[in-house]
């Protein structure tokens, strides 16, 4: 409880936070929502937000408001999912290859490279063709994301290990007999947190880029289900711009710029507050 | 740092204030017209060699390089085929097995070479022996071509084929005539790359672009010369630049900033473009509907007839009448496309006349049984005016004589199906069909019916605003629908793998010759020789539909002359009447033209009162160099 | 030479073996994909109107098959490939026949390479150079703010920043060229009006990609520097006098460098895939485009040519990090 009320302190968190909550509200109002979002056509089409469609209508006839509503849920999820599991995998690996080193670093950097070698969308377009059906739901998209976001990461995770474990305190840890899992856990992890947790905001911006891009491609998912790239794709390709349907297409932008903002104010006063030295930084002073 | 950057950027700001022009120096704006390179950038940029059938033709190269024997009229209110290089239609011999050729006189090549017999010859003979090139079956019915003197040309045919020259009849595609005396000294003629290209048409190459966005031409000095002048008078645009700007957003830009004087797209692209770029931005029309619906190609869905449940009549009579063609036509397309109901049966003139105005009263007198004694004639003749009523309401002010019937139809289309859901239902329950407690409908079986429809990736693409706006459609009614858009759609379609496909470019059942009574073309992959099961690559129609009654028709197409319209006509209603009748798709609208013309440095494009040509011919179709004597410079500089 | 035995060779093994394995993969997935190109030609000629009649449809594909080089087993077909490539040779492009592979490449790759090397190398200099400064001087107001404006622009969808940068400088301001990666008409050559038209043309693809480049690197650094700030030595330097200036130019940011090198690395690797949504927005020649195009038309030959050049570049920027890493950290020391 100390830690909460200590990070809430933090004015960024304490925003942040507030934010968040305001989209899970969303992602869970959807639920709630008069609308099917699969369909078309069920309003007016291009009304400008007002008591009845707080956020307009889109030229095909939705509700943006609760569009929105849908759109984040499925976001989130593929962001969640993909973001997670790769960061999972980019932990266990970097630290496996940093700390152990031999023959155990080559082999896992050697998958990892080969993840990274092969242009990520020849390998999304054959998935899709192979496994059709599979790869348009939500949750296999954040799996087949998560696949290819661990191996840049483990990386960078690996390199700090490696200039970790020349330190001083790493010897005096082994010299008074820690076990190795003990020291990673204890006195490495606060130095990777801060790596994690950035890596872990691009990734999660780079799932929701990633699959817009792919909607836009025609390789995602089913482009009638709605997500923060899926709204925005439809808005461009109906012209909302031109068309003066402002409201069409900034409620996603503006959601995913909240969402982002938030997550990254969370995790920078995450790390801080749990980096050692951070911490000192915050207490002793301006310098 | 940060002053070398702002001095770097202010640089390049003024040196580049004075290259306003995208043209280069030499090519005035105001004597070139720019035309949008559609499905670009281009294969194989820089290689001409259309004989080798696969890379993009529309950027200037069957529209300028090539000329063809015969081709369609771009008149669609004339209608009828034009003998190009060809001094008159063929002449068969009584057995078919012989077509003379009479060619026309004093056409030369670019390079100043005369168009004789000889190249006729040398084409035909070359894409029959040399594989890989794309009419090579085609001409393997001939036996022996020759030339009788230098205006006439004599193919033998191993056996009688009474629409052989039809391969020469230039609709969108056709096989045209190449220059002999370039191509006699290649090696490989699918390897010969043709650069530069000799024209036979108006334009002579001037430039392109190695990454393949544009293509520049310059009208050739002789161009009297050609057929163009010699039928039609001097093209009036000195240069002709085809090129490809990218997404549609980039189009509007280039448009309103004049750097684009047609655009072909989507309602949205119409509807911008004609609101901010006025005064000088139309369409076809002042008004409402502002496009030109008479493109000679019907869309719409294909059920795949090797699949329970599309193989059963009703079942597929029911998921017609569950479609509002009213609310279809608008949420697609803004209304402002012609709705058509078979097939082949494209919205224009002559097909009013020789398909539509004959099937009336069949159509009239159409019935369908509903089991349990009930009857229902689906025919709504009066579904254009709802079209029309609607858009109305929607605040759309007409610029048509709704009391005009002629011109109704043939703008909102000849008429559909009545939307009769309940109707649907009784059909549908006819067959073990019901509806689940959710209201969504299930199979005899029980299981939820689903549909799977693949579409094109592209959403700004008619191949994917068709089914998608069905799909819609069947959605309201209660089937679930699953919309899968993918690059391979196209395989999923020839190997079967699908519901319900969107009848999108080629599938030669929609797309007739659209001047020519003639159907064949529509009705022969529907033989049921061409078949095969799903899981494997079909040959003809994906639909895979085939009916022996059909079959009778196309065998006796098959020996009727080309020129025995009424034949030709009786054979065609015939038909039509089955594919109704059989409901073996469902089609929809005639594919609309949704096009913008900029009035800004060229104008007297067509109009419903200067009819002189469909709207469309100005982006992909190669008569364009037939009607561009019409346009007028406006002067601007 | 101890290290050259123990970790160079190996090292050098793992290269060849990644490389090789790269490079299997780039052949054998292309052709696990359910269509084939000659199937994927056909239903593209009929997609643009040069449709086959029906009867023609089987004679048109088998001669196809036989041009194109499609019969034999798939391990023969391997062992070509491999002859092939180490003699550069890629065939004949599938879906732009005859053209070959390597003339593609050719001609749209120094595209990607000239934009986008300039545009990863500008962005990670200056993000990092910013970023650091930022990061050292983070309680100052404008970091603060920079960092603000940098954390609202990365969540905006690289599309969407295309086209507000094009509709305002090519069309509310023309200053700057709709499309194309040259002018119409201008020869690329060493002439300055070939230069001026290639600067004017690359401008705003440039400008795009350098800001969404920049952002996360500013980020990523700024984040780092932060870190690093707070070790001893830094604060030990600030009580010895040392200036700001040199503390944050010769001890933090050089130290926080080092896993940035490690992006920069990957990031120059994947260069040779092309920017795809870059040269669709802007119309700019590049082998991204021509790399999706060839994996829609199933062209195999070019698919692989463009992986291959792709994978043999990213294995070897990564082994020349790695190599190069120890002398960057003295710190780190191979086991």
């Amino acid at each position: 409880m100390k830690l909460i009320r200590d990070l809430f302190k933090d004015y960024r968190f304490a925003v942040a936070f507030g934010i968040v909550c305001l989209i899970l509200l969303l992602a869970i109002l959807s639920a709630f929502s008069p609308y099917d979002p699969r369909n078309a056509y069920q309003t007016p089409r291009g009304l400008p937000p007002s008591w009845q469609h707080p956020l307009g209508t889109t030229w095909l006839g939705q509700d943006v408001f609760w569009q929105l509503t849908f759109a984040v849920r499925n976001s989130l999820t593929i962001a969640i999912i993909a973001s997670i599991i790769s960061r999972l995998i980019a932990i266990i690996v970097g630290v496996l290859a940093g700390y152990k080193g031999g023959i155990v670093d080559r082999v896992l950097m050697s998958i990892g490279d080969s993840t990274l070698t092969l242009p990520i969308f020849v390998v999304l377009v054959l998935v899709s063709l192979v496994l059709r059906q599979w790869v348009r739901q939500l949750v296999n998209l954040g799996l087949l994301l998560a696949f290819f976001a661990w191996a840049w990461d483990a990386r960078v995770i690996r390199s700090q290990v490696l200039s970790l474990r020349e330190r001083e305190f790493t010897f005096t840890s082994v010299l008074s007999g820690m076990g190795s899992f003990k020291l990673i856990f204890k006195q490495y992890l606060p130095f990777l947190l801060p790596v994690v947790f950035t890596t872990l905001i691009n990734n999660m911006s780079w799932a929701i880029g990633m699959e817009m891009t792919l909607s836009y491609l025609g390789l995602g998912i089913d482009p009638s289900i709605p997500t923060l790239g899926t709204m925005i794709q439809m808005a461009i390709y109906r012209q909302a711009i031109f068309l003066g349907l402002w409201w069409w297409i900034l409620s996603p932008i503006a959601a995913s710029v909240l969402l982002f903002v938030a997550l990254y104010w969370i995790s920078l006063s995450l790390s801080e507050y749990l980096d050692p030295r951070a911490r000192m930084q915050r207490i002793g002073g301006k310098q | 740092m940060r002053r070398i950057l702002i001095g770097l950027l202010v640089a390049i700001v003024i040196t580049s204030v004075g290259f306003g022009q995208i043209l280069p120096r030499g090519v005035p704006r105001e004597k070139t017209l720019i035309l949008p390179y559609l499905w670009g950038p281009g294969w194989a940029p820089g290689n001409w060699n259309i004989w080798a059938g696969w890379r993009n033709q529309n950027m200037g190269l069957h529209q300028f390089v090539t000329d063809a024997l015969w081709t369609i009229n771009p008149n669609v209110v004339e209608g009828g085929v034009i003998n190009a290089l060809a001094a008159e239609p063929p002449i068969y011999n009584e057995d078919f097995t012989q077509i003379t050729i009479k060619l026309r006189e004093g056409i030369y090549w670019s390079d100043g070479v005369p168009f004789t017999a000889d190249d006729v010859v040398f084409t035909i003979l070359t894409v029959r022996d040399t594989p890989g090139l794309q009419f090579q079956g085609w001409m393997q019915d001939v036996e022996d071509a020759y030339a009788v003197d230098d205006y006439t040309v004599v193919v033998k045919l191993k056996k009688p084929n009474t629409r052989f020259h039809v391969a020469f009849l230039e609709r969108w595609h056709a096989l045209r005539p190449m220059p002999k005396h370039i191509f006699e000294k290649v090696d490989n003629v699918s390897e010969f790359d043709f650069h530069p290209p000799v024209s036979l048409g108006p334009y002579v190459y001037a430039d392109h672009d190695p990454a393949g966005y544009w293509v520049l031409w310059r009208l050739r000095e002789d161009w009297g010369r050609t057929v163009t002048g010699k039928l039609f008078g001097k093209p009036t645009p000195e240069y002709v630049l085809f090129i490809n700007y990218g997404p549609a957003e980039k189009e509007i830009l280039a448009m309103l900033k004049h750097e684009l004087d047609v655009v072909q797209g989507t309602s949205e692209q119409l509807i911008t473009l004609l609101k901010r770029g006025a005064p000088y931005t139309r369409s076809y029309r002042k008004d409402y509907p502002y496009s030109d619906p008479r493109d000679i190609s019907v869309r719409g869905g294909a059920f795949n007839h090797l699949v329970y449940p599309y193989n059963i009549k009703d079942v597929r009579w029911a998921l017609a009448l569950a479609i509002d063609i009213v609310e279809y036509s608008m949420m697609a397309y803004e209304g402002m496309a012609a709705m058509s109901f078979a097939f082949p049966l494209v919205v224009n003139d002559v097909f009013y006349e020789w398909y539509f105005k004959p099937l009336l009263p069949w159509l009239e007198n159409l019935t369908l049984d509903l089991g349990n004694g009930q009857t229902f004639k689906p025919w709504d003749p009066e579904a254009p005016w709802r079209v029309a009523e609607l858009a109305k309401k929607m605040g759309y002010k007409l610029g048509i004589d709704l009391k005009d019937e002629k011109t109704v139809r043939l703008t909102f289309g000849y008429g559909w199906w009545k939307y009769a859901p309940n109707v649907a239902e009784t059909l549908l329950k006819k067959h073990g069909f019901y509806r689940g407690p959710d209201g969504m409908w299930r199979l005899p079986g029980g299981t939820k019916w689903n549909i799977k429809m693949p579409c094109a990736p592209d959403p700004t693409s008619m191949d994917y605003i068709f089914p998608a706006a069905v799909a819609e459609q069947w959605k309201k009614f209660g089937i679930s629908v699953e919309l899968f858009p993918s690059p391979m759609a196209g395989h999923f379609a020839s190997y079967g793998e699908f519901d319900v496909h969107g009848t999108g470019h080629g599938e030669f059942v929609g797309e007739p010759l659209g001047l020519h009574p003639d159907l064949y073309r529509c009705f022969n992959p529907l033989h049921s020789k061409f078949v095969r099961p799903v899981g494997e690559s079909t040959l003809g129609w994906r639909g895979r539909w085939s009916d022996p009654r059909m079959d009778q028709i196309i065998e006796e197409m098959e020996l009727v002359p080309w020129d025995d319209e009424q034949r030709i006509i009786e054979l065609g209603l015939e038909g039509l009447k089955i594919e109704i009748e059989e409901m073996i798709g469902v089609p929809l609208l005639n594919t609309p033209i949704l096009i913008v013309f900029d009035n800004y440095y060229w104008t007297n494009w067509p109009s419903p009162e200067n009819d002189y040509a469909r709207c469309d011919n100005f982006t992909t179709w190669p008569q364009l160099k037939y009607i561009l004597h019409h346009l007028k410079p406006t002067g601007r500089k | 030479m101890r290290f050259v035995k123990r970790h160079l060779i190996p090292r050098l093994l793992q290269y060849f073996l990644v490389t090789f394995l790269g490079l299997t993969m780039a052949f054998v997935l292309p052709r696990l994909m359910p269509a084939d190109p000659v199937e994927q030609l056909i239903t593209q000629m009929q997609a643009v109107g040069a449709g086959i009649s029906p009867e023609h449809r089987e004679e048109m594909m088998r001669t196809l098959r036989q041009l194109y080089g499609l019969e034999g087993t798939l391990w023969q077909q391997y062992v070509i490939f491999w002859k092939k490539l180490l003699s550069v040779d890629f065939g004949p492009s599938l879906f732009q026949y005859p053209v070959p592979v390597s003339k593609i490449i050719g001609q749209s790759l120094p595209w990607t390479l000239g934009l986008l090397f300039t545009t990863t190398a500008i962005s990670w200099i200056l993000g990092n150079l910013i970023g650091g400064l930022a990061g050292y001087f983070h309680y100052k107001k404008w970091p603060k703010l920079l960092d603000g404006a940098a954390m609202l622009l990365r969540p905006i969808p690289y599309y969407i920043v295309a086209m507000l940068v094009l509709i305002f400088l090519a069309y509310v301001f023309p200053i700057f060229p709709l499309a194309g990666g040259i002018g119409i008409g201008v020869r690329v050559a060493f002439n300055l009006e070939a230069i001026k038209s290639l600067l004017r043309h690359a401008a705003l693809p440039a400008l795009t990609l350098v800001i969404v480049g920049w952002v996360v690197n500013f980020q990523a650094m700024k984040l780092i520097v932060q870190t690093v700030r707070s070790e001893d030595y830094v604060s030990y330097a600030q009580f010895a006098g040392v200036k700001d200036g040199i503390i944050a130019f010769r001890y933090v940011i050089r130290n926080a460098m080092l896993p940035q090198l490690t992006q920069l690395g990957l990031s120059f690797g994947q260069i040779f895939a092309g920017a795809l949504i870059t040269e669709m927005v802007f119309a700019y020649p590049g082998i991204g485009w021509i790399l999706y195009q060839a994996v829609l038309r199933a062209d195999y030959n070019l698919i692989m040519g463009i992986l291959c050049i792709s994978i043999i570049a990213i294995t070897t920027s990564i082994l020349v990090l790695d190599l190069v890493y120890p002398l960057f950290d003295p710190r780190v020391r191979y086991r």
